[in-house]
C-alpha cells in the first residue's frame, strides 16, 4: 500500500499541479505585469502599491478577526452538533445531517440578505419584534464584525460539520471506555480523551474555515460594506471596481497575502498532526463507537438543537420563500399576505435560459464531484500514507487555488483557459470547480485515512490479501464516511459555485449562481429567492441519495 | 513596363480594401440576406435584461442572437483577454463610453455608422464608431409609501437635511465609478461653486449614508423601508413594479453615463453585426428597452414609463479617466469616512 502510494506521488504531483499552478502561474504574471493583462514587462509596481496603502493595516486587522472568528462560531457548533449527533441518543437525528448541511446549499448573497432582512437596525424583522416587546434599545446590529462572524460560521459550518462528523463516527470505543473504567465522567472523557483525539480533524475544519472565509466575498459585501467594515475580499473588489479597466494583476498581488496566509495554515497544519499514529483510532481490535446515553438531558439537549436550527438556517429560509411570493420585499402583514402569488416562481420556470443553467449545475455537480472525489482518493491516500517531502508539496498544491479570493481566481482560470481549446465550454468549468475546490473532498478524506491503522491493512496483507483486495475489503469501507462528505462538499459547492463561473460562463454553458446574479444585479429578489430555492431543493436531493447511498455501502462493510 | 504594369496592379490591389471599406463604414442599409447566411449574431453586453430585445430581433429576422453578460468589471479584462489570444468571439460590444473609448484605443471598435441613428442627438456619435443610445441616468429614488409629498426634495441639496440622517442608502462614493463620476458631475453641471458642492458633500456625508457595493442593491433597502432614499436610478420603478418607489422631481436636471453600442473590428458575423445594430437602434427597439427595461433612451419621442420623465431633462456626464476616477474616489473616501 505504502510502495503503491509513494509510486503515485509524482504523477499526482503532476496533476494536481497542473490543475491548481496553471491560474495561479496567470494570475502571479499579472500581478508582474505592466500592462492590464497577464503578460506585460515586468514591474513591482503593483506590489508597491498594494502593500503601501496605508489603509491596509486596518483591513488585515479586520480580516484576522473575520476568518480566526467564523472558523471557531463553524468549528465550535460543528463540534456540537456531530457529537451529539454520532455519540449520542439524542432523538431527531435524521434532521441533523441535513440542517448542518443546508448553509451549503444556499447562495451565500441570499443567505446574507435575509439576516439583513431580519436583524438590520432599521426595521429588520427580530428588531421590530423585540421592539414590540419592549426593548426599544436593543436593536441588534447585523452591519458588525459580529454580525459577519456569526453569518459567515453559519455559511461555513457544513464544511466544519462533514470534516468533523465521519472523525467523530470513526472513534475507538476503547480509549473512551478505558477513561471511564479509570473513574472519569462523561464531560472529563469528552475533554480529556474524546476532544484531543479528534485534533487532526478540527484543526482540518479550522484551517478550511479561514481559507475559505478569506476568500468569501458574499458576506462582507452584502454584511460589511453598509457597515463600513473593509476586509481582503471587499479591498481587493474595491481595487478591481474603482474605474472601468480593472486591474486584475494589482488585486492578484493583494491575493498573494491570502496565498501566503494559506500556505502557513497547511504547514502549521502538518507540524500539529505530524504524528499521524497518535491519532489512529481504528486499529485491529473492537471498532464501534459507544452511544452515551443522555438520559434527563435527552429532551432539552434537543430542545436548544431545535432552536439552534430553527434561528439560525430555518428561519432565513423561510425568508427567502416568502420573498419568493411577494411581489417585491415588503415587511410582512396584512398587505403583503394578500399580494402573495407564485408569480415569480411561474417566470423562472418558464425562462429557458434558467432551466438550462439548472440542468448545466446539475451535471457539474453529479459529475464534477465524482471526478473530483476520485482524484481526492488518491491524493488523500498519498498524503497520509506517505509523509515525505512530496506529499507535503502535493497538500500545499491542493490549496493553491482555492485560497485565492474568489473575484481573481476566475480571471486566473479565464487567463489560462483562453490559451487552450476548451475555452467556453462546459469541460472548463468542470476542471475550474475541481482545481479550485479540490480540498472540500480532501479534508473529509485525510481525516478519515488518519484514523485508519496499517496494522489493518498488514493484517489482511498478511492473511494473503492483494493491495487491491485490501483496499476494496478494508479499507474503502472504512472511509465511506469520509467520501461521503467529500462528494456533498463538492456537489453542493459546485452547484452554487459562482466566482469561476461568473468569468468562465458563455452562452449555453450557464449555470445557476450566474443566473442569480444576474436577478441580483437588477434587483430581482423574488425571482432570485424562487430559483434559490430551486437549488436548495437539487442539493438536498444529491445530499440525501449521497447519504443514502453511504449508509447502505457501510452497513454492508 | 510590364514592371509598371505589376505595380499598377498591386497599388490597385492595395488600395481597393480601402477604397471599398470607405464607403462601407457609411454604408447603405445591410443586407438582410447576407446576414442571414452568416447565421448568427454574438453580442456582448454590459446591460442587463436585454432578452427582450434579443428575442425580438430574432423572431423578426430569424438570425441567432447570442447574448453574454459581462459586468463592468470584468468587461475589459475579458476582451481584452480573448482579443490578445485572437477568441474574441463578439460580434457587437455594448458597454458605457469610457469603457468603449478604452476598447477603441486598443483597436477593437470598427468603424460603423447606422442608419436607425439618423435622428440621434449630435453628441451620441463623435468618431463613427462608438454609437451612444442611453443614459444610465440617476435620480434620488424614495419609498413613496413612507415619505410624505412634503418632504420630498426638490433640490439634490436637500439631501443634506438633517432629517434624512441614517435614512439614505447609496453605492460606495469611493469606488463605484457611476456614483463617482455622479457626483463630479453635480459640480460640472449642477452646483457650480466648489465651495457650495463640497458643502453638499459634507452634508451627506453627515447624514451617515448606508454604502453598497453598486446600483444593484441600492432599491431593496428602499422598498422595504430599511431606508427611505437612495441615490439610485429610475429604471428600478419599472423592473421593481409594484414596489413603492418613486423618483425625486428635482429643478436641477439628471445627469448619467451614456451607455454606447459597436461593432468589433474582426467581428466575426460582420453583416449579421450591422443588422443588430441597425435594430438595435431603431425605435422598435428602443421602445422595447423604455417600457419593459425601464431605460432612458436617445430615439427621439421615445421614453420609459414612468411618470414625469418625459419632461425631464436628462444629460450625459463628462467621460472621466480611470485615473480621474480614482482620484476622485480617494477624495470622496476621506469625506465619507466617519
Amino acid at each position: 500500500m505504502q510502495k503503491t502510494s509513494a509510486a503515485l506521488t509524482p504523477g499526482l504531483i503532476a496533476i494536481v499541479g497542473f490543475l491548481t499552478l496553471c491560474p495561479v502561474v496567470m494570475l502571479i504574471l499579472g500581478s508582474f505585469s505592466g500592462e492590464l493583462g497577464a503578460f506585460g514587462a515586468f514591474t513591482l509596481d503593483k506590489y508597491v502599491a498594494a502593500y503601501t496603502d496605508p489603509a491596509f493595516a486596518e483591513i488585515l486587522v479586520s480580516t484576522v478577526i473575520f476568518t480566526l472568528g467564523s472558523a471557531l462560531v463553524a468549528t465550535g457548533l460543528a463540534l456540537f452538533l456531530a457529537y451529539l449527533n454520532t455519540r449520542t441518543n439524542i432523538p431527531g437525528k435524521f434532521m441533523f445531517g441535513v440542517i448542518s448541511l443546508i448553509p451549503m446549499m444556499v447562495p451565500h448573497i441570499l443567505f446574507a440578505v435575509s439576516w439583513v432582512l431580519l436583524l438590520n437596525p432599521s426595521n429588520g424583522m427580530i428588531n421590530l419584534f423585540l421592539r414590540q416587546l419592549g426593548l426599544e434599545g436593543a436593536a441588534l446590529n447585523i452591519y458588525s464584525l459580529t454580525g459577519m462572524i456569526l453569518v459567515e460560521g453559519l455559511l461555513d459550518l457544513p464544511i466544519a460539520y462533514l470534516v468533523i462528523a465521519p472523525a467523530m463516527s470513526a472513534f475507538d470505543v476503547a480509549l473512551e471506555e478505558s477513561s471511564r473504567v479509570c473513574g472519569a465522567s462523561n464531560a472529563r472523557t469528552l475533554f480529556r480523551v474524546t476532544l484531543p483525539v479528534l485534533r487532526p480533524a478540527i484543526l482540518a475544519a479550522l484551517t478550511l474555515v479561514i481559507v475559505r472565509s478569506l476568500a468569501s466575498f458574499a458576506v462582507p459585501s452584502v454584511i460589511g460594506m453598509p457597515g463600513r467594515i473593509y476586509v481582503l475580499a471587499t479591498h481587493i473588489y474595491s481595487i478591481v471596481a474603482t474605474g472601468y479597466a480593472a486591474d486584475y494583476g494589482m488585486a492578484a498581488a493583494v491575493g498573494m497575502s491570502a496565498l501566503a496566509a494559506s500556505i502557513t495554515l497547511i504547514v502549521l497544519y502538518r507540524r500539529l498532526t505530524r504524528e499521524g499514529e497518535k491519532y489512529v483510532t481504528i486499529s485491529s481490535r473492537g471498532y464501534r463507537p459507544s452511544v452515551i446515553d443522555l438520559k434527563g438531558a435527552r429532551y432539552p439537549l434537543f430542545a436548544v438543537v431545535a432552536l439552534i436550527s430553527f434561528v439560525l438556517i430555518v428561519l432565513p429560509i423561510l425568508v427567502l420563500f416568502y420573498t419568493s411570493l411577494v411581489p417585491y420585499v415588503m415587511t410582512p402583514g396584512a398587505k403583503a399576505f394578500a399580494a402573495m402569488s407564485w408569480r415569480h416562481w411561474v417566470t423562472v420556470l418558464k425562462d429557458p435560459v434558467s432551466l438550462l443553467a439548472l440542468k448545466n449545475s446539475l451535471f457539474l455537480g453529479v459529475g464534477g464531484a465524482t471526478l473530483g472525489i476520485l482524484l481526492s482518493f488518491f491524493v488523500a491516500c498519498v498524503i497520509v500514507k506517505v509523509r515525505t517531502k512530496a506529499s507535503g508539496l502535493l497538500e500545499s498544491l491542493s490549496f493553491l487555488s482555492f485560497s485565492f479570493p474568489g473575484i481573481v481566481v476566475g480571471i486566473g482560470f479565464m487567463w489560462f483557459f483562453v490559451q487552450t481549446p476548451l475555452y467556453s465550454t462546459i469541460w472548463a468549468l468542470l476542471i475550474g470547480y475541481i482545481a479550485t475546490y479540490l480540498p472540500y473532498g480532501l479534508r473529509p478524506l485525510t481525516s478519515a485515512f488518519v484514523q485508519i491503522h496499517s496494522h489493518l491493512e498488514e493484517s489482511s496483507r498478511v492473511c494473503g490479501g492483494g493491495p487491491l483486495y485490501t483496499m476494496r475489503r478494508i479499507v474503502l469501507p472504512l472511509l465511506v464516511p469520509g467520501i461521503a462528505s467529500g462528494w456533498i462538499l463538492m456537489a453542493t459547492m459546485f452547484v452554487r459555485e459562482l466566482s469561476l463561473s461568473v468569468v468562465l460562463s458563455r452562452p449555453g454553458t450557464e449555470v445557476l449562481a450566474v443566473q442569480i446574479l444576474r436577478f441580483a444585479e437588477d434587483g430581482l429578489w423574488g425571482r432570485l429567492s424562487a430559483l434559490g430555492i430551486l437549488m436548495i431543493f437539487i442539493s438536498t436531493a444529491l445530499v440525501v441519495i449521497a447519504d443514502g447511498i453511504a449508509k447502505r455501502l457501510s452497513r454492508r462493510g | 513596363m510590364k514592371k509598371i504594369a505589376v505595380l499598377v496592379a498591386w497599388m490597385m490591389l492595395c488600395a481597393a480594401p480601402c477604397a471599398l471599406a470607405a464607403p462601407q463604414a457609411k454604408a447603405a442599409p445591410v443586407s438582410a440576406d447576407k446576414a442571414k447566411a452568416e447565421g448568427k449574431v454574438v453580442f456582448y453586453a454590459n446591460m442587463t435584461s436585454v432578452e427582450p430585445v434579443m428575442e425580438a430581433f430574432q423572431k423578426k429576422y430569424g438570425i441567432r442572437a447570442e447574448y453574454t453578460r459581462l459586468s463592468t468589471s470584468k468587461f475589459i479584462a475579458t476582451i481584452l483577454t480573448e482579443h490578445a489570444a485572437g477568441k474574441l468571439t463578439a460580434d457587437v460590444l455594448q458597454a458605457p463610453v469610457p469603457v468603449m473609448e478604452l476598447l477603441k484605443s486598443k483597436g477593437i471598435i470598427a468603424s460603423y455608422v447606422s442608419p436607425a441613428a439618423a435622428g440621434y442627438p449630435k453628441w451620441a456619435n463623435k468618431d463613427g464608431m462608438i454609437q451612444s443610445f442611453g443614459i444610465e441616468y440617476v435620480a434620488l429614488i424614495y419609498n413613496k409609501d413612507l415619505v410624505k409629498a412634503a418632504d420630498v426634495p426638490r433640490t439634490y441639496q436637500e439631501l443634506t437635511d438633517p432629517k434624512w440622517k441614517g435614512k439614505i442608502v447609496m453605492a460606495d462614493p469611493a469606488t463605484h465609478p457611476t456614483t463617482i463620476s455622479w457626483l463630479v458631475g453635480l459640480r460640472e453641471n449642477v452646483i457650480k461653486s466648489d465651495a457650495e458642492w463640497r458643502a453638499f458633500l459634507k452634508g451627506l456625508a453627515a447624514n451617515n449614508p448606508m454604502f453598497v457595493a453598486s446600483f444593484g442593491p441600492t432599491p431593496a433597502p428602499i422598498e422595504t423601508g430599511e431606508k427611505l432614499i437612495g441615490i439610485s436610478m429610475p429604471k428600478y420603478i419599472v423592473t421593481k413594479a409594484p414596489a413603492p418607489l418613486d423618483w425625486a422631481r428635482v429643478s436641477q436636471p439628471m445627469m448619467g453615463t451614456p451607455r454606447a453600442i459597436g461593432i468589433t473590428a474582426k467581428a466575426p458575423h460582420p453583416n449579421a453585426a450591422r443588422l443588430f445594430v441597425d435594430y438595435w437602434l431603431s425605435r422598435e427597439a428602443m421602445k422595447i428597452m423604455a417600457d419593459q427595461v425601464g431605460e432612458y433612451v436617445l430615439a427621439p419621442g421615445v421614453y420609459p414609463p414612468i411618470a414625469g420623465i418625459d419632461k425631464a431633462r436628462v444629460i450625459p456626464i463628462r467621460e472621466l479617466s480611470d485615473d480621474e476616477i480614482k482620484k476622485w474616489g480617494a477624495e470622496f473616501k476621506k469625506i465619507f469616512a466617519k
